[in-house]
């Protein structure tokens, strides 16, 4: 008896003991690697920051599986893009059923609210224009302009869930773009041998990084956002690059490389590959590097 | 005969790559593809010109807002939304109209059978989904389908509450559902890989898989494991069985109890395994109590060659357990499948299904003692939204027939169509 209660008595402190140690870190999860890579700059040491969509995947469509059902349920914040970017997250959060981390709810943040957001339809939005960006492009996140705004509202929610901490955050937040702000000048000056200059891509993911360097990209291989690339759609292309002398043909790497690949058989281009995601290849390792990393390919091919 | 099938269904899932190309400009017409390219060219320059001036045109007016606001601080960031922000009306998101969804699955069968059921030798509209959902409070959310075919009645699917306020993380479901046991009668038809339910679920649970009204509850085990997960589900539902499924009686007073014991492995991003455990008791006499019982193991591996090729292996076998010993049946019935899907690229995929099952009420004289069936099947999907799969099926049965079958089957959605995580 003596025994049971010394062992109660243990598993009493330890409850409370783990309940102290939870107490000091918030728990957050993103649903993209590259918003939990900003959570983590802001957030530091006094946040917990995980990720549901493997980088090396197309973050349209991901199949969300029982582990991330738990991560979310255990959240104390979920990050998410909003829109229609991760149209997988709706029956993740069903399945997490926390009703704080659901649409609207308290402890979830959505990141397109209050970023500029382009190609927004003037009429209502239909699926005759493809599965996804009906709401307008949801890949918002490569123009720095955006991505301050993001911070700014992380830092926001992270003080709302953890009022404690608030100064840290707003302190990392200033540290963040301060570094964003040499960043950009940096690219900008980096830009100017893509300015102007045009490419293709697979997948209409490019806009804001284009807007951002100066870049023209407006045609896809994918006929319409979502939509494979289809044979006609080469042959379009093979003319459209011919005749306006593109060099180059964008994608990120979890796209299949057979379109492009023959595309740029046939035309003599050359396929570069570029970050969509942090962590999707290794040089992309944070923010900055993905920027520096996309840069770089793009510079030297245009060079 | 075989054969020419075969080459038949081949024939026909080559058509459907080439009506995507049947658009392309002939070559005699160059001279007006140049000018549509010069066109095409032009709208492009105009749309880029528009864009670019629409930018402009926003960033004055948050500047002209900002000093307005007399908000110009060290950080000038645009909290307010931009003029040309999206509607907020993500599905979800969307005030009080439910989310509604249509799926219409055709399908056209040909079979050498004679019996007549379920679009044997015809093209039929073999299910109008109408799927229509919505969150009832911070707590709850109601979903339901209604079927309507045109060879069978308007049926309620599904109707049903899910409930997640409960202690102890608890997750409850109460109404009419799939219920949970195993795996593919626990989906709707739609998400399946092949045009049919397995030949073991359409034997023992029913055509259509089993769907009855329940109230089930599930828990995720508590366990510090990373990778590792388990959920148990529990539930309690009437009596009787889906249709001309053989397990259980058609007694609905009598109800059926179920568990499931669902293992999840994450090797890595790229490789998954999912090991699950289902009992079933119920039964068939409607004098009786759980005199017929049945376990239920499933396996699935997923592994991603690319984030494109996907291989999925799945393999499900049910077992029974009853007292048929003064009818002179067998009193352990098993059947099994083994799947596997490949999605070759992002439009094509391709898969093979091997069914057998031994009939609950085989008779001794009869020359088999199991139907078996080999199905290959190839799907080509057009969008998330629209999908064609042409599947053969050669078909022994246990009463010495044989069997083939062609399937063809279109699944288009329309509308707010998302599926529950399995
Ligand atoms: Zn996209």
């Amino acid at each position: 008896m003596k025994h049971f209660f010394a062992v109660l008595g243990a598993l009493w402190a330890l409850h409370f003991s783990a309940g102290a140690v939870k107490a000091e870190t918030i728990r957050v999860v993103a649903t993209l690697s590259t918003f939990a890579d900003l959570v983590e700059k802001i957030g530091g040491e006094d946040v917990e920051v995980s990720f549901v969509a493997p980088p090396r995947f197309n973050p349209h469509f991901i199949e969300p599986r029982p582990g991330d059902v738990l991560k979310v349920r255990r959240a104390d914040l979920f990050v998410h893009a909003g829109l229609d970017l991760e149209p997988w997250r709706y029956p993740l959060v069903d399945a997490a059923g926390k009703s704080e981390l659901r649409p609207g709810g308290q402890r979830e943040l959505d990141l397109s609210q209050g970023v500029r957001l382009l190609e927004v339809p003037a009429q209502v939005p239909t699926r005759a224009a493809g599965d996804i960006h009906i709401y307008g492009n949801p890949h918002y996140w490569l123009i720095p302009d955006n991505v301050r705004v993001m911070a700014v509202a992380i830092a926001e929610k992270l003080s709302e869930v953890d009022p404690v901490h608030s100064e840290a955050y707003q302190g990392r937040l200033r540290a963040f773009l301060d570094e964003l702000d040499r960043r950009v000048e940096k690219w900008r000056q980096d830009a100017q041998g893509i300015r102007g200059k045009e490419a293709v891509a697979y997948h209409n993911d490019l806009v804001y990084l284009a807007e951002f360097l100066g870049l023209r990209v407006a045609q896809y291989l994918e006929p319409k956002p979502g939509i494979p690339p289809t044979p006609r759609q080469i042959q379009f292309l093979e003319g459209y690059i011919a005749e306006r002398g593109i060099g180059a043909i964008l994608q990120a790497s979890f796209y299949p490389r057979g379109s492009s690949d023959s595309l740029a058989r046939k035309t003599g281009a050359e396929v570069v590959l570029l970050c969509q995601n942090v962590g999707e290849r290794p040089e992309c390792g944070d923010y900055f590097a993905l920027m520096d990393y996309n840069l770089s390919q793009l510079t030297s091919h245009f060079r | 005969m075989k054969k020419s099938i075969l080459l038949a269904v081949l024939c026909l899932c080559c058509v459907f790559p080439h009506s995507v190309r049947a658009g392309a400009p002939p070559l005699d017409m160059e001279g007006l593809t140049a000018q549509m390219d010069e066109l095409k060219a032009l709208v492009v320059d105009l749309e880029a010109m528009v864009r670019s001036q629409q930018a402009r045109l926003e960033d004055l007016e948050q500047a002209n807002r900002a000093l307005r606001e007399g908000s110009v601080g060290p950080q000038v960031v645009l909290a307010s939304p931009a003029p040309e922000r999206a509607p907020v009306t993500a599905p979800g998101l969307s005030a009080f109209n439910p989310e509604i969804g249509m799926l219409a699955d055709v399908t056209a069968n040909l079979s050498q059978s004679r019996a007549d059921t379920e679009g044997n030798d015809k093209l039929s509209v073999r299910e109008l989904e109408l799927i229509i959902g919505h969150d009832v409070d911070p707590y709850s959310r109601f979903d339901s389908t209604i079927t309507f075919s045109d060879f069978e009645d308007v049926a309620l699917e599904e109707a049903y509450i899910t409930h997640w306020g409960l202690p102890l993380d608890l997750k409850g479901r109460l109404g009419r559902i799939r219920p949970k046991i195993g795996k593919a009668s626990s989906v709707h038809r739609d998400q399946l890989d092949t045009v049919d339910e397995p030949l073991v679920v359409q034997s023992y649970l029913g055509v259509e898989g089993l769907y009855r009204t329940a109230a089930e509850l599930s828990y995720f085990l508590p366990l510090p494991w990373e990778r590792v997960t388990h959920e148990v589900t529990a539930g309690v539902m009437e009596g009787g069985i889906g249709e001309d499924g053989t397990l259980f009686g058609s007694t609905r007073r009598r109800p059926s109890l179920y568990t499931h014991l669902k293992n999840f492995v994450d090797f890595s991003d790229l490789t998954n395994l999912e090991l699950g455990f289902t009992h079933l008791t119920g039964s068939k006499d409607a004098d009786e109590h759980f005199e017929v019982n049945a376990v239920g193991f499933d396996a699935t591996l997923v592994h991603y060659f690319t984030p494109q090729n996907k291989l999925k292996l799945q393999s499900e076998l049910y077992l029974q357990n009853r007292d048929e010993t003064d009818a002179g049946l067998d009193d352990n019935p098993w059947g099994l499948y083994a799947l596997a899907d490949y999605r070759l690229s992002p439009r094509f995929g391709i898969g093979g299904r091997f069914d057998f099952v031994e009939p609950v009420d085989n008779a001794v004289e009869n020359p088999r003692d199991e139907d078996v069936a080999w199905n290959g099947y190839l799907t080509f999907y057009q969008s998330e939204f629209a999908r064609w799969r042409a599947q053969y099926q050669h078909l022994e049965e246990a009463d010495g027939g044989n069997d083939d079958k062609v399937f063809l089957q279109g699944t288009v959605a329309i509308g707010v169509h998302k599926h529950q995580l399995q």
